[in-house]
């Protein structure tokens, strides 16, 4: 956020692609990667989870930014993870009110989205320093970057364990679907490759 | 006097916002909790539903002022869901939730039987946690139909053959996870049964 | 007798079997991040192991006690999180007063704990599990520690023999590790079933 950027809509592009990208959560910097390895042996799960932290990172951004500057020093972190906690809570209840068989498929991947380093990393790196707009624009960048890693993940964990995306077949008939594709297995290795898939592709750019 | 002030300057922000947050989470709980509540009698009413098609309504024991306590596959005793399927003032069957462990984690069914608790009317799985392709099949509809009519007694495993009388026919890769299931349905059956012909909810055998 | 094995057995389950690291993917950002040397990740696992058998007991205590009794439920994930960033503090002052020497290693990684989703997970766990009696939270809460210092100390043994051996550019550091994380948890795979 320290670079001059031509104009305040350059600022706020900037940060918006940051997070889709160059700064990706899970690919880039490594954050988040217990919901990105638990909800993902299926897409629906794994969209529902990252609305829910979309939800819960732009509120906690804009509260955390709103009060930045009454925040003292040591009560910090309290106070982000407070918040952080209720936002989560709001979020589990409003899916088990609306999407009772997601929030059982997800269990309680849900309200371990208030340990998820994203949240509280985006308040103290982000939120904690900037206006309200900017905030809320890191925000949605870095949650929209977060669902679409998490649905590329579930997207081929599903393909490869059940021959389908979102329920609806895909696959040709003589694919024989691999079950440990749904298992920690896959996606401790599917994420792994994933990642050095990425590794390889930046290092040709650059 | 001082240190009074001094706390309330530093900590009156995550007083006045946990107020706040408090306020926030009693209005949203306020607002959802029946339709949460709704939904889990819901999910209990479609499964078991499914299960004895012919009751319309699903009444919870307590609401007959009865309590079925019995001895869990842990050891210790505890109190079971028992829901009485009626149409008007015809009862036609049980169903109770029952739970114990599979090849993982815990397995949690809904188990329905007849009204004299003399043939298993059916199961369906609550939650578990099996091994995708082989133990979640317990789930699928091949493997549960075998249960139906089958009689309300020890019900017995099988690898290979037919699965006539008492016999069910395992999941093949997923012994384990079929052994489970019928583990826990011989269980909760047979201790549900004693229980409710002591409480002279059904009649007991001998009589009939 | 049979409370006894009762605790036994899911002692092991817990370490074994539902190893929270293998099976429930909790705990991976320390797993990932600090797993390079073993005697760092055995410090770490044992605040840890600390930290999550206090928390654990505290908010199966207060579930019970507080939150239930007086239909609070909603605030428990509030409360839950409270009680373990108050634990982890605890722990911070204690090693820093009585093992400096041990405070100067852990570095920044303990007050990282309060964000280790293993502890919040497990104490979601014992409410899900529906555990209703003190002992057997507290003996799940210390195995499930013990689960994730075993874990994290198999993983740092593996990755100090990885420096050596020769891994395609691309996948050095986080994916080796995740892959052989993922074959790991095929090997723990074998344990289940095991507790019938």
């Amino acid at each position: 956020m320290t670079k001059n950027s031509d104009t305040t809509a350059g600022i706020y592009k900037e940060t918006l692609l940051a997070g889709l990208w160059r700064e990706n959560p899970v690919f880039r910097l490594l954050l988040g990667m217990c919901p990105t390895l638990a909800v993902t042996a299926a897409v629906k799960p794994a969209l529902t989870m990252g609305l829910s932290v979309i939800f819960v990172l732009v509120c906690s951004n804009i509260v955390v930014s709103l009060m930045r500057n009454l925040l003292k020093p040591h009560l910090r972190i309290l106070m982000f993870t407070l918040t952080i906690a209720t936002f989560v809570t709001i979020a589990d209840l409003f899916l088990k009110a609306f999407q009772p068989e997601m929030s059982e498929t997800l269990g309680p991947y849900v309200p371990l989205i208030i340990v998820n380093c994203i949240i509280i990393c985006r308040a103290e790196a982000c939120a904690s320093k900037n206006n309200l707009l900017v905030s809320i624009i890191d925000a949605v960048g870095m949650g929209v970057g977060f669902t679409l890693t998490l649905c590329v993940l579930a997207g081929v964990r599903e393909l490869l364990s059940t021959g389908m995306i979102f329920e609806a077949k895909v696959m040709p008939d003589w694919f024989v679907p691999w079950a440990a594709m749904s298992m920690p297995v896959g996606a401790f290795i599917t994420l792994g490759l994933l990642l050095g898939l990425v590794n390889k592709l930046t290092k040709g750019k650059s | 006097m001082s240190k009074i002030k001094y706390f309330v300057q530093q900590s009156w922000l995550l007083i006045v916002s946990s107020f706040c947050f408090g306020l926030l989470l009693a209005i949203a709980n306020a607002a959802w909790s029946p339709i949460i509540e709704q939904n889990r009698i819901n999910k209990l009413n479609v499964l078991a539903g499914r299960l004895i098609p012919k009751a319309k309504d699903f009444v919870p024991l307590e609401e007959l002022g009865v309590e079925i306590k019995v001895k869990l596959l842990k050891g210790e005793k505890k109190k079971v869901d028992v829901y009485k399927a009626v149409t008007g003032d015809e009862c036609f069957g049980w169903t109770f939730n029952a739970v114990g462990p599979g090849f993982q984690d815990k397995i949690e069914l809904i188990i329905a039987v007849d009204k004299d608790f003399k043939t298993i009317a059916g199961f369906d799985v609550l939650a578990s946690n099996e091994s995708p392709g082989t133990g979640d099949k317990i789930k699928e509809e091949d493997f549960r139909t075998q249960f139906k009519a089958k009689p309300a007694a020890k019900l017995e495993v099988i690898k290979s053959g037919e699965a006539r009388d008492n016999k069910i026919l395992a999941i093949s890769g997923a012994t384990i996870s079929s052994e489970a299931v019928v583990k826990i349905i011989n269980h909760y059956v047979k201790e549900v049964k004693e229980e409710m012909q002591r409480k002279g909810l059904i009649g007991n055998d001998k009589e009939q | 007798m049979s409370t006894l094995n009762t605790l036994l057995l899911g002692f092991i389950s817990i370490v074994l079997i539902n190893n929270l690291v293998f099976t429930k993917f909790l705990g991976i950002c320390p797993y990932l991040g600090v797993s390079g040397r073993i005697d760092m990740a055995f410090g770490m696992g044992m605040a840890v192991t600390f930290v999550v058998t206090l928390s654990g007991t505290l908010t199966w205590l207060i579930d019970h006690l507080i939150l239930m009794r007086m239909g609070l439920e909603v605030t428990r994930y509030v409360c839950f999180i409270l009680v373990i960033a108050g634990a982890v503090q605890l722990v911070e002052m204690y090693v820093r007063k009585f093992f400096p020497s041990l405070y100067e290693s852990f570095g920044i990684f303990l007050p990282l704990i309060t964000t280790n989703c293993a502890i919040l997970g497990l104490c979601l766990f014992i409410h899900l599990w529906g555990i209703d009696n003190l002992p057997e939270a507290v003996v799940l809460s210390f195995g499930a520690g013990i689960g994730f210092t075993m874990a994290i100390c198999i993983m740092a043994g593996i990755r100090e023999n990885l420096n050596l051996a020769d891994v395609p550019e691309c996948l050095k550091g986080a994916p080796i590790t995740l892959i052989t994380a993922g074959l790991l948890t095929l090997a723990f795979m074998g344990f289940a079933g095991m507790i019938r």
